[in-house]
């Protein structure tokens, strides 16, 4: 089954320290490809904290790890703002300019058994197609 | 001592030092200015032309080769770079009749222009830590944007006015979309509002304050969010991306807000700016062109607006030059694409996204470790710094200097 999930990008220091450090390491893909979801939502998609999901949507689609939120929000999730988060967020700006990094819509599902988290070197080859 | 520009708030009272390519001390780093000192040692790029390694002056040669033949070139990124290089930078763009455009034009570029154009009241962090006793974090979580902030300014330090700190004498607010880091200090004082509904929550703050009831939220904590506003000697505005985004754009709501608070109060706005020297730009552009972003130099007249925002520009050019910046990772998937696509230029101290689709990559020093210069705070502070390491590359000022000699 899938949800249809509304995600804000958010700003994380572990993840950002990791980036500064190295976008092609474990350390930044571990703290950026991933999703934290309210614990319904988890629930309803039947995984558990740190199973893979894939989030789709028109512009994208990639694989992350779920993670259970602390807080409650049902139906919004939170992503770290970064190139995962990005092959999720439509180029359509508003009327100032702005892209809606912090609007995204997107189905998640789980993924299949054998889908790993989508790796960095996939998202740059994507981009340059 | 020397300074972090791994963000905005370019923290002065940093010790320090660096032996055998590794960190051996480090007094005052923030975890995230930690993971910028650090980075100095690893994924740093080499001159490449083509994927292939070459020397210097043969990818300073290329990249003004492209840039000369382009008709319609895009200079972009430069909010890590010193004011000395976006000065530069600025030049070249003029010389070559380009579009140039930052960071601020898909973040905090409507906030910024209501700033500094007075729209909005604005002061030093200096004057927060000295007299502010209310602190608001909107749709801001600088636990894990700017670390140090809530310890230098805004809420723990004691100041001029404010001798007992956050125990006695300073309220934290934070208002968003989540319980985050900073959300989670400030307990009680987390006013959620939904994604999107900045705006409402701005209504429903200027109702209270008119002493009507408000629309939106819990009517009894709107109620006493209005009272705690009311009874604020001096207080500061915080404003983050989550704002900016969740506005998009539309400043003048936030300004009715400030004019109305400033009625009653004295209330100030101070942005929360990622990169170490954003403003600097903003402020550099605007005293020449009276635009903080998005400007095109084509034909010697100087056109602002969304055709000339790296979103669209991104489309439309045909050659770019990104410095200190990787908006391969950081834009959105088809902007990325459709850069990728260009004859791209990469002036950057760090292997990212952008160096490995470039044609042409040209290493630099990273300003404030390896290189000296300006930058402006997110304040509007004006800091000089001088480099702790000796790199042996050229500054982004230096690179961008020889780049115009050859074109």
């Amino acid at each position: 089954m899938a949800l249809e999930l509304s995600i804000i990008t958010i700003r994380d220091i572990f993840q950002d320290e990791a980036g500064k450090k190295s976008r092609y390491s474990e350390e930044y893909k571990s703290q950026s490809a991933l999703i934290i979801l309210d614990k319904q939502d988890l629930a309803g998609l039947g995984v558990k904290d740190g199973q893979s999901l894939l989030v789709k949507n028109d512009v994208g689609s990639v694989v992350v790890s779920a993670r259970l939120s602390e807080d409650t929000h049902p139906g919004l999730a939170f992503m770290p703002n970064s190139p995962w988060s990005n092959q999720l967020v439509s180029d359509a700006t508003c009327e100032a300019g702005i892209p809606g990094f912090k609007g995204i819509k997107a189905a998640v599902q789980p993924a299949e058994a054998s889908a790993a988290v989508t790796d960095i070197s996939e998202i740059l080859s994507r981009i340059k197609g | 001592m020397a300074i972090c520009t791994g963000c905005s708030l370019l923290c002065q009272d940093i010790e320090a030092s660096v032996s055998e390519g590794k960190l051996t001390k480090a007094k005052n780093l923030c975890r995230k200015g930690h993971g910028h000192f650090q980075a100095s040692f690893s994924e740093r790029t080499s001159p490449m032309i083509g994927r292939k390694q070459v020397d210097l002056n043969q990818a300073i040669a290329r990249a003004a080769e492209i840039l000369r033949s382009a008709k319609s070139p895009l200079l972009f990124g430069w909010s890590n770079s010193t004011l000395e290089a976006q000065r530069v930078g600025i030049s070249l763009a003029e010389k070559l009749g380009a579009t140039i455009d930052d960071t601020s034009s898909f973040c905090q570029g409507s906030l910024m222009e209501s700033i500094l154009s007075g729209r909005l009241p604005s002061c030093t962090l200096d004057d927060v830590r000295n007299y502010a006793d209310t602190s608001i974090f909107w749709g801001a979580d600088p636990s894990n944007s700017h670390p140090r902030h809530l310890s230098r300014f805004s809420y723990y330090p004691r100041g001029e006015k404010r001798q007992k700190s956050y125990e006695e004498e300073r309220t934290c607010l934070v208002v968003d979309v989540r319980m985050s880091a900073t959300a989670a200090l400030c307990k009680e004082n987390l006013f959620r509002v939904s994604p999107g509904g900045d705006a409402e929550f701005i209504e429903a703050i200027l109702s209270v304050l008119a002493g009507k009831i408000p629309r939106v939220g819990d009517k009894k904590k709107m109620i006493e969010l209005g009272t705690m506003l009311k009874k604020t000697e001096w207080g500061a505005i915080f404003p983050g991306p989550g704002l900016v985004y969740s506005l998009q754009g539309n400043m003048e709501i936030l300004e009715k807000l400030l004019a109305r608070l400033n009625e009653i109060t004295v209330f100030k706005v101070v942005p929360m700016v990622g990169h170490f020297n954003m403003r600097g730009f903003n402020e550099l552009l605007r005293e020449k062109t009276g635009h903080i972003n998005r400007v095109s130099f084509k034909g010697g007249e100087i056109v602002h607006g969304p055709e000339q925002s790296v979103m669209t520009a991104a489309k439309s050019c045909d050659a770019a030059l990104i410095v200190g910046y990787d908006p391969l990772s950081s834009l959105p998937f088809a902007t990325a694409q459709a850069l990728a696509r260009l004859p791209l230029i990469a002036i950057d101290p760090h292997r990212s996204l952008t160096t490995d689709a470039a044609e042409v990559v040209i290493p630099a020093a990273i300003s404030g470790l390896e290189a000296g210069g300006t930058a402006v705070r997110t304040d509007g502070v004006k800091i000089e710094f001088e480099p702790i390491i000796e790199p042996g590359l050229p500054a982004d000022e230096q690179i961008l200097k020889r780049i115009m000699e050859a074109i």
